[in-house]
């Protein structure tokens, strides 16, 4: 198997309103990346990565581009799609099938993929908050793990966010305005929970041959995924644990050949406070029950571009997003948010009450 | 499913059974996730266990809600009561389609 870097990478700002169609909003980060890498012609793939239904859109995308790439299609797996978009490219190159691609995400905010009709397993519970509040009250239940444990992590999240020019969100929070914010379904309040928005971002992987001519690449060095169902029903036996992620976890330290204690920087999905803690414990960050209490931990930098809380969630945009930060950190490139030293990062995504889960680990 | 829906449209819970092995198909489908073969509507024990309960107040959707297993089965299920306690017995006690077009499954608990 060839090794794969990722070479080059952008996110456009995200907005509740771009004012852009899908489409235009695709192209936006990928020609900040083709305007400054290797010559388009020698792009052999360009996966799109979105829940919006629009036909051949990663086709179209690529004629816009001016690309005529081996490969090109959309790739729809709900929050996790741009995490599973990257893997097949990975994959990919990996292979020998292609020897570079180009992954883009792009979302608006009205998204087909904010809302789950198809789970009839949630009765009239449909929205993506009410199974969120099950694994927080199994969680406090079970490990005493408290309201304002789960607001520290978006008063973290926001103040990450605040240095953060790509962002939504742009306002640091008070721990009080969290606890004291709209309650949506309990113990989950207004500032626990993330917004949909417009967004995209794009990445370029290459093969080891190609990422010879760069000066610093990042690498990914393991890839984990797991699909454990489609429904809430049957998404765990364990409500204090997303299963899917613990699983992906595994393999992708696996392949790495690494552990948690050398990671030391991480995007991990937040869309509510409740996960951020959970993915602590499903990672092995923390001991299981040790999530909440591991908020206040200063060793590994969690969610430094603000995390889905801060920067907003545009759905099948959010993966693409996450490994782009991390890319950025590794690289040295993070700006005003930059994290020193780090050599090892990794990037945890979910789809649907963590039916289906991705982990990624990058290295300087 | 279309005959699951349909039946819950009567207020009718009617879960497909595999005409195989036995074993209840859940999420509804025509083919058993355990052996593949096909399955046909059964009524199924509607008597199950709360295992986490919760409130909404989301607009439209509020209301106290909780995860219930039943027959091998779990589905998110409506209380109209707060006196509730995870590990309780509850019992299904109307479903249909709401005007939105989402299912829902009352439940209550069980006199112990
Ligand atoms: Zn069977």
């Amino acid at each position: 198997m060839r090794r794969v870097a990722i070479s080059s990478w952008a996110t456009s700002k995200f907005a509740k309103d771009s004012r852009m169609p899908l489409l235009e909003l695709a192209c936006e980060p990928c020609a900040e990346i083709l305007k400054n890498s290797v010559p388009r012609k020698e792009i052999d793939a360009v996966l799109f990565s979105s829940c919006a239904t629009d036909q051949y859109s990663s086709t179209i995308i690529s004629e816009m581009l001016g690309m005529h790439p081996k490969v090109s299609h959309r790739i729809d797996n709900l929050c996790n799609s741009g995490t599973n978009a990257v893997a097949s490219a990975f994959a990919m190159i990996a292979s020998g099938l292609c020897d570079s691609a180009l992954v883009l995400g792009a979302e608006k905010a009205d998204s087909p993929g904010n809302k789950l009709l198809w789970d009839i397993t949630r009765g009239s519970f449909i929205f993506p908050v009410h199974w969120a509040a099950i694994f927080a009250k199994a969680h406090m239940r079970k490990y005493g793990t408290t309201e304002e444990q789960m607001a520290k992590v978006s008063v973290k999240n926001h103040k990450n966010a605040a240095k953060n020019p790509q962002a939504l969100f742009k306002k640091e929070v008070t721990l009080s305005e969290v606890m004291n914010s709209k309650k949506i379904a309990e113990p989950i309040k207004l500032l626990d929970c993330s917004a949909s928005c417009d967004g995209a971002s794009a990445v370029l992987l290459v093969s080891e041959e190609k990422a010879k001519n760069l000066d610093n690449p990042v690498w990914i060095n393991g890839i984990g995924q797991q699909t454990n169902s489609a429904s809430f029903a049957n998404a765990t036996n364990d409500l204090t644990t997303i299963e899917a992620a613990k699983r992906a976890a595994r393999y992708a330290f696996e392949m790495s050949q690494t552990k948690p204690s050398k990671i030391d920087v991480a995007e991990l999905h937040d869309a509510f406070t409740i996960l951020e803690i959970l993915a602590y414990e499903d990672l092995g960050f923390a001991e299981k029950g040790g999530g909440g209490k591991f908020v206040d931990q200063q060793e590994i930098a969690i969610n430094p571009r603000g995390g889905i809380i801060g920067c907003g969630h545009p759905v099948g945009t959010t993966g693409v997003a996450q490994v782009t930060e991390v890319a950025s950190q590794l690289a040295g490139k993070a700006g005003k948010r930059q994290v020193k030293g780090c050599k090892t990062g990794l990037v945890q995504n979910l789809a649907a009450a963590g039916s289906s889960a991705t982990v990624i680990i990058m290295g300087a | 499913m279309r005959e699951f829906i349909e039946h819950l449209k009567t207020g009718k819970f009617r879960v497909p059974k595999c005409m195989s092995c036995g074993r209840n198909a859940w999420p509804p489908s025509h083919c058993c996730p355990y052996c593949l073969s096909k399955t046909s509507l059964k009524k199924i024990e509607t008597t199950g266990i709360l295992l986490e309960f919760t409130s909404s107040h989301c607009k439209g959707k509020e209301g106290i809600f909780g995860l219930v297993e039943m027959s091998g089965i779990k589905l998110v299920g409506s209380f109209h009561t707060t006196h509730l306690k995870e590990g309780m017995k509850v019992r299904m006690k109307e479903c249909g389609i709401g005007p939105d077009g989402t299912a829902f499954y009352f439940f209550t608990p069980t006199m112990a």
